[in-house]
């Protein structure tokens, strides 16, 4: 049966336009019901036994839940609990289109099989569709089609022999008309709430309720006081914030909160081309509600009411404070806010965008004993503390837990929100690291069924067809050289003399891109997660690991696709012919760093696999050399690796790592084929080449670094890449070996972010730390999603692949980088977070320890130390809360700090004490004290060499 | 145009029986040939009809877009005429062969249309000046068995009796900026008021007589034809001579009293017919055609 479905839209240009869809009506959908026998299914999902302890509903029953229950409940839905559900499709379109997050959500439980999530297409059903009637609104027509549906079930249920109390369907609803309506008709349906109450079983759901609209008045305002106090303006609609940023008179921008006064915040306006501003927010009444990373409008105040940035320190702490603004705390920041420094001061009006995602935290439990209502304090400082409501705090109290917030009614002091989960005992490893994961936004939830589904069937061999279109190259004699334990080896490399004398290298790469094809769910979850993240003892895998570990991981001596990269090279490494092709190919050995360096030392090896990497590295060496002198910077930077207890998997030692010379021989080659394929997909698609590219720092960024170099006498030019690698070359002071380590630890520091780019989007291409003048990525496929772009790329280029629109398309391939930049950054975070986490366990079991380091940063009122052993990083402050501070004179132009009577300059060499202060639990954080030189009042005892006593004060 | 070949004899038959107002096909010289008007009939226009008369077959639709006034009436919508000689009426249309004739029938029904009394022309304004609704009507000819333009003005005038214009408003914000908001229920629409679209009648003169809804042979009798567009209270909107003889003053004066006579009583029983298939709604079983 064909119906079709009207409706008007107004086109972009201003216009309005009819449109008509067809929309065909079928009689063979059915119930999914495993009682049902009328129907034709192969699979039912709706189980028979239906059992839930419910003490409104005592028989079994299937439970339809209505749109806003979905897209408010979506936590409680997700509990194991919760089955046998249908989900109409009406449901599931308007969820669609009012949330994607919950929709994703939905769609990834309707997934899994134990849940036993229907999806009722009631829409295409020929008894359940209907058509809107005049006068009816399209919430009004989405619910009738819900009751319709549900009355269909209860009229199809009732039809089977399940005997006197046999199988019904509840409506979930909170809209009490659409409940009325419902129970007008016959049907069975209860209010969300009611019927999660009523789960007698299972009381912790009720906690996941998230509060709906009507609740939160009576939940949240305090009965006694008739009217509502308002706290904070009302945001305008948005029609009216549009016109507003459209005449100018607000701004649009992203909402930063600041870290360390929470009355403070920047709103950062994107304006044409350069000229983004940043607008100061201060005071409760002006942030008005927005939450960290909001996208808000903005209403510049008059320009005498501008202030300047304060720099005091504000947190949020003590108990709950009342719902009544703290005017004192104000008061301390107009006071502070000096004449000059003032900046463009606004307020809130509005929110354009909420960006809530669920914070991890800790629950501050309330002082009151019965109390259900308790205050949560998120991990990231920059985020409110929110309310919530639950009966469990005494458990909660001291794990790590999430909360979703729900609203931030003006008459509240906080927003409100509701418990999600439990993510364990706070300091726990297994806690800690979910939690570095989560607060940086990395995808780490198991890969989901539809995106396995894609995966090659096992066993896997490699097909005659792969065969014909590829080139064999398994005779090569191809090894790998990577890092000891590592399971994903992308790249693989071999060298052969060829008849003419001239060398032949080959550098192999996982092929990927053979195994992800564009466009299904394996690449849109690999695009999304963009870089495999690598923790301390952990990896966050990109692609699922029988990819990563197995199919795509060139192993030795199983046969592997490639993809090749092949150059023929001359004894003085000039590069005389390249070319690309996929490949097969048969890894002779999988060798580390320190094996493949053994080999090419020991002198009586004359294998095959030795010579190719004998003549590889020779060329390598050449091609640093050229490099080098072409102003490829070499900078430093301390890794550290940590020793793990193979048992419980804490950090016994720390060691920074030390690098070999076949570190930098696999490095080499893996640059050249990286500049070797930017140059081919850049030729061939100059538009859509997604290249990568560092750009040169502003001279202002290296103004410390002279400084520094300065004040031992050493002088440092920056006006290219060449002259500061050749200063830093030349940078030696005697007696002083770490000197130039340090100097380019600070020379990293001073660099500008490397980032992904279409080539039609950008102009400059260049690659400053390398002296490249185009780059790219191409080695790592499996761990880097920029990789697989433009393996694909490359294969078109070759002719060996076929191409799809959004490759071709340098607005889709623009965001696609953005997104991989983001996921870049917050991966190298949630390194440098899991390190530091791992620093301080490793301290947690030390106690104190007293360490040699060299001053790295002089600050107005502390000195920053680094310890080279641990390639830790700390600082030492001078002035304490609970102490007088000594004297302290800065001198900007050192920069030096003068602390009572001694002078610290940078790369001064000193002694500190190192101990871990977990005085605040979710802010555990390494703390120095100086030992060396000893200053009276400021310096503390050199802690006991042996052993080490844990008890020791921390503060003196 | 579609013509057929009539013999001498034929003709001469034909012309004795008009003369004594016995047609051919059994009707007298006033009558029209059985006609059928279907409504509603294609969904992606904003309002549509089909007609048939005799074996001459019309497919109107009309198409409301949002556009810009006329500089000279500011405050006033307006209406496209477009009519499409499909080959599928007949081969002669083939190419551009069409062409002529339709760009001869479209100009006729500016015509009509180019006067205040036709159509509430002020009803499409939006904000004078800067919006208007401007109506699209597009014509179909499907089959071509004489009598075209009564055929398309009636088809015409049901389509836009059809018509369902969405509903805008206008909401100007402080700035001065205007946006046009659309209304998310698609039955709030406006309706265009038919009462006085005029039908055409065509009167064709053979021998010393003339005739209404003249079929091809009768057509070929005759020399010279007089169009008249007429409202529902006998005002006449436009009338035209086609066709290559001349007529005198007197069969002039004849033949509009006639299409006045014969124009009014058409549009009662065509009205009556048209509001009794919109009670219908939902509930009409959809037939034949296009369905």
């Amino acid at each position: 049966m064909l119906k079709s479905k009207t409706f008007v839209k107004k086109t972009r240009s201003g216009g309005v336009m009819k449109v008509v869809r067809e929309h065909y009506l079928r009689d063979d959908i059915w119930c999914g019901s495993e009682t049902c026998t009328e129907c034709k299914q192969d699979s039912p999902v709706l189980q028979k036994d239906v059992c839930v302890e419910s003490n409104l509903c005592s028989y079994p029953h299937y439970l339809v839940p209505d749109t806003n229950v979905v897209l408010h409940q979506i936590d409680v839905l997700e509990n194991p609990v919760i089955r046998n559900v249908i989900i109409l499709q009406t449901v599931l379109q308007e969820v669609r289109h009012r949330s994607a997050p919950v929709h994703k959500r939905l769609k990834d439980i309707i997934h899994e099989k134990e849940k036993h999530f229907y999806t009722f297409t009631n829409e295409h059903h020929r008894e359940t569709f209907i058509e809107r009637q005049p006068g009816e609104s399209a919430n009004d027509r989405n619910d009738r089609a819900i009751r319709v549906a549900v009355k269909w079930y209860s009229k199809h249920l009732k039809t089977l022999e399940s005997g006197p109390d046999g199988l019904k369907v509840v409506l979930l609803t909170n809209d009490l008309g659409n409940k009325q309506k419902a129970e007008e008709n016959g049907m069975v349906a209860f209010k969300f709430e009611e019927y999660i109450k009523s789960l007698l079983a299972n009381p912790e759901l009720v906690d996941l309720l998230a509060l709906s609209n009507d609740d939160k008045v009576t939940a949240f305002t305090d009965r006694n006081f008739i009217h509502i106090l308002v706290l904070f303006p009302e945001h305008l609609p948005l029609s009216r914030i549009q016109v507003g940023i459209k005449s100018g008179s607000y701004l649009q921008g992203t909402f930063r909160a600041s870290r360390d006064n929470y009355l403070e915040a920047t709103v950062f306006v994107q304006g044409d081309g350069e000229d983004s501003t940043e607008v100061l927010i201060q005071g409760l009444q002006n942030l008005n509600r927005a939450v960290h990373q909001d996208v808000v409008a903005v209403q510049l105040l008059p320009r005498n009411q501008w202030l300047a940035p304060s720099s005091v320190v504000l947190q949020d702490d003590g108990v709950a404070k009342d719902d009544d603004v703290e005017e004192d705390e104000e008061e301390k920041l107009r006071l502070s806010a000096a004449e000059a420094a003032r900046k463009p001061t606004g307020k809130v009006v509005g929110i354009i965008k909420r960006n809530w995602r669920p914070f991890c935290g800790m629950l501050n439990v309330s002082q009151i004993k019965e109390s259900t209502r308790h205050l949560f304090t998120p991990a990231d400082r920059r985020v409110p503390r929110i309310r919530i409501e639950t009966r469990q705090a005494s458990t909660l109290a001291g794990q790590r837990i999430m909360v979703a917030i729900d609203g931030w009614p003006k008459n509240s002091r906080y927003p409100n929100g509701h418990f999600v989960r439990s993510l364990g005992g706070a300091g726990e490893k297994e806690t800690e690291q979910e939690v570095l994961l989560l607060e940086h936004d990395v995808p780490h939830q198991a890969f989901s069924q539809a995106v396995l589904s894609f995966l090659p069937k096992m066993p896997w061999a490699i097909t005659p067809e792969d065969m014909a279109k590829r080139e064999d190259l398994r005779h090569l004699t191809v090894c790998s050289v990577d890092p000891p334990g590592c399971t994903d080896i992308d790249d693989a490399l071999h060298c052969r003399e060829l008849e003419n004398g001239n060398f032949e290298v080959g550098v192999h790469i996982a092929d990927v891109s053979h195994f992800i094809r564009p466009g299904n769910a394996l690449d849109k979850e690999a695009a999304n997660r963009g870089t495999t993240v690598y923790l301390c003892g952990k990896r966050i895998d990109m692609v699922p690991e029988l990819l990563s570990s197995n199919l795509c991981s060139l192993r030795s001596n199983v046969e592997r696709l490639a993809f090749s990269c092949i150059w023929e090279i001359n004894h003085k490494a000039e590069i005389l012919k390249t070319r690309f092709t996929k490949s097969v190919i048969n890894s002779k050995a999988s060798l580390t760093y320190a094996e493949a360096q053994m080999r090419i030392d020991d002198t009586n090896k004359t294998d095959d696999i030795t010579q190719s990497l004998r003549g590889l590295n020779k060329l390598a060496k050449i091609l640093k050399r050229q490099r080098i002198e072409n102003g490829a910077l070499t900078l430093s930077s301390l890794e550290v690796r940590f020793h793990m207890d193979s048992e419980t998997h804490d950090p016994i030692d720390l060691q920074t790592k030390e690098l070999m010379e076949t570190n930098s021989m696999v490095e080499e080659f893996m640059l050249l084929a990286n500049i070797s394929v930017a140059q081919k997909i850049y030729d061939e698609f100059s538009e859509c080449a997604l290249l990568r590219k560092h750009p040169a720092p502003p001279p202002s960024n290296y103004d410390v670094l002279i400084k520094a170099a300065k004040s031992k006498n050493v002088e440092i030019h920056v006006d290219s890449a060449k002259a500061l690698a050749d200063s830093l070359d030349g940078a030696k002071v005697e007696s002083f070996s770490y000197f130039n380590t340090l100097l380019r630890i600070l020379a990293t520091r001073c660099m500008m972010q490397a980032v992904y780019f279409c080539s039609g989007m950008d102009s400059d291409f260049h690659h400053y730390g390398l002296a490249s003048p185009i780059y790219t990525h191409f080695t790592s496929p499996i761990r880097r999603y920029s990789d697989i772009i433009v393996h694909r790329l490359l294969a078109v280029a070759i002719g060996a692949d076929s191409t799809y629109p959004d490759l071709m398309d340098k607005h889709k391939q623009s965001a696609l980088c953005n997104n991989l930049n983001y996921r870049h950054k917050m991966a190298q975070y949630a390194q440098r977070a899991s390190v530091t986490f791992h620093t301080q366990l490793f301290f947690k079991s030390r106690g104190m320890l007293n360490e040699e380091g060299f001053v790295l940063f002089v600050r107005k009122n502390a000195i920053i130390v680094l310890i080279p052993k641990f390639g830790l990083e700390g600082t030492v402050f001078f002035d304490t809360k609970d102490k007088v501070s000594p004297s302290l004179v800065y001198d900007e132009e050192g920069p030096t700090l003068k602390v009572e009577q001694h002078t610290f300059h940078i790369f001064d060499r000193v002694k500190v004490t190192i101990g871990l202060d977990d005085s605040n639990i979710q802010h555990q954080k390494i703390r120095m004290a100086l030992t060396e030189p000893s200053i009276p009042g400021v310096s503390v005892p050199a802690p006991e060499a042996e052993p080490p006593t844990k008890k020791q004060k921390l503060d003196r | 145009m579609a013509t057929v070949q009539v013999s001498e004899a034929e003709k001469v038959y034909i012309l004795h029986g008009i003369r004594d107002d016995l047609r051919v096909d059994g009707r007298g010289c006033e009558d029209y040939r059985h006609m059928e008007i279907e409504t509603d009939v294609v969904s992606n226009t904003d309002g549509s009809a089909k007609v048939t008369l005799g074996h001459t077959a019309v497919l109107v639709g009309v198409k409301a877009e949002i556009g810009k006034p006329r500089p000279m009436i500011p405050n006033e919508g307006y209406l496209e005429f477009f009519v499409d000689c499909s080959a599928n009426a007949t081969p002669e249309f083939e190419g551009r062969g069409g062409e002529e004739l339709g760009t001869n029938l479209s100009n006729v029904l500016y015509k009509v249309f180019s006067n205040k009394h036709s159509l509430d022309l002020h009803s499409l304004s939006i904000s004078p000046g800067e919006h208007c609704w401007v109506l699209y009507v597009d014509v179909l000819l499907l089959q071509c068995d004489g009598n075209l333009y009564d055929a398309i003005s009636i088809a015409i005038k049901a389509a836009l009796f059809n018509t369902k214009i969405p509903r805008v408003n206008i909401t100007s914000d402080d700035e001065g900026g205007k946006e046009i908001e659309l209304s998310d229920d698609p039955y709030d629409c406006m309706r265009v008021n038919v009462e006085n679209v005029p039908c055409i009648v065509t009167l064709c003169k053979v021998g010393h007589r003339h005739v209404v809804d003249a079929t091809l042979q009768e057509k070929a009798c005759s020399v010279a034809s007089l169009i008249i567009a007429v409202t529902h209270n006998g005002t006449i909107t436009c009338s035209r001579k086609v066709g290559g003889g001349s007529l005198d003053p007197e069969s002039i004066f004849e033949m509009t009293e006639t299409g006045k006579r014969v124009g009014k009583a058409l549009h009662a029983p065509l009205m009556k017919l048209l509001q009794q298939e919109e009670s219908l709604s939902k509930k009409r079983v959809r037939v034949g055609f296009l369905c």
